[in-house]
């Protein structure tokens, strides 16, 4: 296959793609172009929905990290949903031991790190031992995690007045900061920003972050470098479970203050979608996270208008994963070609 | 007698549980077998279970919805067969990218038709056969003849496919496509176009998984209603090393383990139901750790075939 009848494919799957989404969106009787340029419209142009993108791109941030240092070795978790509950559900149980004051708070979000971590390592531990398949392990866990917390906020964790499957809030002490009074915006933003900083060093700087790149890569190459892919693997199950673990105790301590079920709908989801936009690249991820947290909350809103049914946001991250892949595909074709004239 | 009973209404929907998953793993043994992998099959199964619930509401005829779920369901995977075989990209991404589609798709469209008609439809879905008046005997009748129509298309499938890779060229061709492409496109066989025949004929099989499903079992849709199920089809192929007798098996594992769950919930009402409702999962988990290690992997799964210059 010439480079240039690829193009040619790669470039036509963009355009039906982006086709597809406007057809889902004319088939409700709304004008698409209307559609769009009101999400655009509500999510930048009104502090509300300006806001609201900027509150979701915090655990969107953070968990788009953790999957760009599992995928950068070609380790595909998909169950950051399960480690966002594990780790969330851990710091809830620990708080009441824990110190207040700000000792307490900054142990309350390790602990929810390091839950998070064990549920990714359970994935791990089996992909590395038994040369489990992570994809499986870790969509499996999510649905372990799912019901333990449906359990928990039912059963011995529920709220004292007994009415809502929740938990009672924390201790004030273990809340983020609100950073703008009057506003939802709290502290988690900075910890996101630091994540950002401290992965993307990580990936750069130290030897394991040029393991992952290596297994990632080629696993063979790794194996002759003295790298084992397998205990590469597990590790990073392990940190990206981490960052999922801290995204979920950044909304429960910066937003919600308590346990619910669903608290986190689709984030895991949306983070590779979010983590494939960056290229895996740590700085870019941000960037990527606010972009498609201002399209979460400007369809957000017009689906409790009634005029978009919500699930079309899924189908936008996956046309946008696909045209990224179909992108991505031109771009080393044109590498190629500049390589070999 | 009591107990034999109990075991054998447990049997009889152990394999109603485990039809599903079975069509999804024969489909996904084929194109994994072919070389390509497909973890988008969730979200196969999923469109696959709007599409027929939606066309037999509206036709009043379970078969067409079952027709219109496989067409569904086949261009779907054409998708992925595009991404994956054509442009030869990372096919895990193109597959989880499918899985997003599949959610979106089924969400929206039942939101957009049956969920906004604002009234519970009735489905008038598949009913259990009495295949030879034997459905009533006691003990065998309801596991043997008392099935859906689909589970004995399903057994006979098993067979057919199991036969056709073992026996025949195309099973050869099938099996050259993900062992040694290289040699199969040296004796002129197309790899690509094979792969691409396998992996759409998967997604047939998942999207009559999924109808099976929304039609047979549950009669209804509910969004993400397959919970999972496509991975544990995946999971079924890799346990049951890419043979699809044994996958089907151990899909009726499954399908069993899910069928002891539901009633266990109600023998110990003082257990949390949630405790039963992970059993399946935790199954498959163990079977993750089991069934690993003795695995021979196509050799070019999930590799995209290029034409050496």
């Amino acid at each position: 296959m010439t480079g240039a009848s690829s193009n040619v494919r790669a470039a036509g799957a963009i355009v039906s793609l982006v086709a597809l989404v406007v057809a889902a969106i004319a088939i409700t009787d709304a004008d698409p172009l209307s559609v769009m340029t009101e999400v655009v419209q509500r999510a930048l142009f009104t502090r509300a929905g300006f806001l609201e993108a900027l509150l979701r791109a915090i655990p969107l941030t953070i968990m788009g990290l953790g999957v760009a240092l599992a995928f950068r070795a070609k380790v595909f978790n998909i169950g950051m949903d399960g480690q966002l509950i594990a780790g969330s559900v851990l710091a809830v149980l620990v708080a009441p031991f824990l110190p207040l004051g700000p000792i307490g708070l900054f142990l309350l979000i390790l602990v929810g790190m390091i839950g998070g971590g064990i549920w990714g390592r359970i994935a791990g531990e089996l992909k590395s031992r038994c040369g489990g398949n992570e994809i499986i392990a870790t969509i499996m866990l999510n649905y372990v995690a799912i019901q333990i917390l449906s359990w928990l906020v039912r059963g011995p964790l529920q709220e004292a007045a007994k009415i809502i499957p929740r938990t009672d809030l924390i201790d004030a002490a273990f809340r983020l900061p609100v950073l703008l009074p009057g506003t939802r915006l709290h502290a988690g933003l900075i910890i996101a920003l630091l994540s950002v900083a401290i992965i993307a060093a990580f990936m750069s700087k130290t030897r394991f972050g040029f393991k992952l790149s290596v297994v990632g890569s080629s696993s063979s190459v790794a194996q002759y470098a003295g790298i084992r892919p397998g205990s590469v693997a597990s590790l990073a199950l392990l940190l990206s479970g981490a960052m999922a673990g801290l995204a979920g105790i950044v909304e429960v301590s910066g937003l919600y203050g308590r346990l619910q079920e669903g608290f986190a709908p689709g984030f895991g989801i949306a983070a590779i979608a979010v983590a494939l936009v960056a290229r895996l690249n740590p700085l870019l991820i941000p960037f990527s996270a606010f972009g498609f947290s201002l399209l979460y909350a400007g369809l957000g809103s017009l689906a409790r208008k009634g005029t978009v049914p919500f699930p079309i946001i899924n189908i936008i991250e996956a046309a946008i994963i696909l045209i990224f892949l179909a992108s991505s595909v031109m771009s080393t074709r044109a590498k190629e070609v500049n390589g070999h004239g | 007698m009591d107990e034999i009973l109990l075991v054998s209404s447990l049997l009889a929907a152990g394999i109603r549980l485990a039809v599903p998953i079975a069509f999804a793993s024969i489909g996904e043994t084929i194109s994994q077998r072919a070389g390509v992998i497909n973890v988008g099959i969730e979200g196969i199964m999923l469109v696959g279970a709007f599409v027929a619930v939606w066309l037999t509401v509206i036709s009043g005829n379970a078969w067409i919805g079952l027709f219109a779920a496989v067409v569904a369901g086949m261009v779907m995977a054409a998708i992925h067969a595009y991404f994956a075989v054509i442009l030869k990209v990372e096919q895990i991404v193109a597959g989880i990218a499918l899985l997003f589609f599949g959610l979106g798709i089924s969400g929206y469209g039942f939101r957009l038709t049956i969920g906004a008609w604002g009234t519970a439809v009735p489905v008038p879905g598949f009913e259990q056969l009495n295949v030879l008046g034997m459905a009533n005997v006691p003990v065998v009748g309801p596991i043997l003849f008392g099935q859906h129509a689909l589970v004995y298309v399903m057994v006979g499938l098993t067979v057919l496919i199991a036969w056709m890779l073992r026996a025949t060229r195309l099973g050869l061709i099938i099996k050259g496509a993900g062992d040694y492409p290289n040699a199969i496109d040296a004796v002129g066989i197309n790899v690509d176009r094979t792969r691409i025949i396998c992996t759409v004929a998967s997604g047939a099989f998942a999207a009559v998984g999924g109808a099976f499903l929304s039609t047979a079992h549950l009669w209804g849709f509910v969004e993400g209603m397959t919970a999972g199920r496509g991975f544990l089809a995946i999971a079924c192929v890799v346990f049951g090393r890419w043979n699809p007798v044994l996958g089907v098996i151990i899909a009726l594992i499954f399908g069993i383990a899910d069928a002891a769950q539901i009633r266990l919930q109600s023998y110990f009402p003082g257990i949390p139901y949630q405790f039963f409702v992970i059993v399946p999962y935790l199954v498959a988990i163990l079977s993750i750790a089991i069934g690993s290690r003795r695995a021979r992997t196509p050799a070019a799964l999930g590799v995209p075939f290029r034409k050496a210059v």
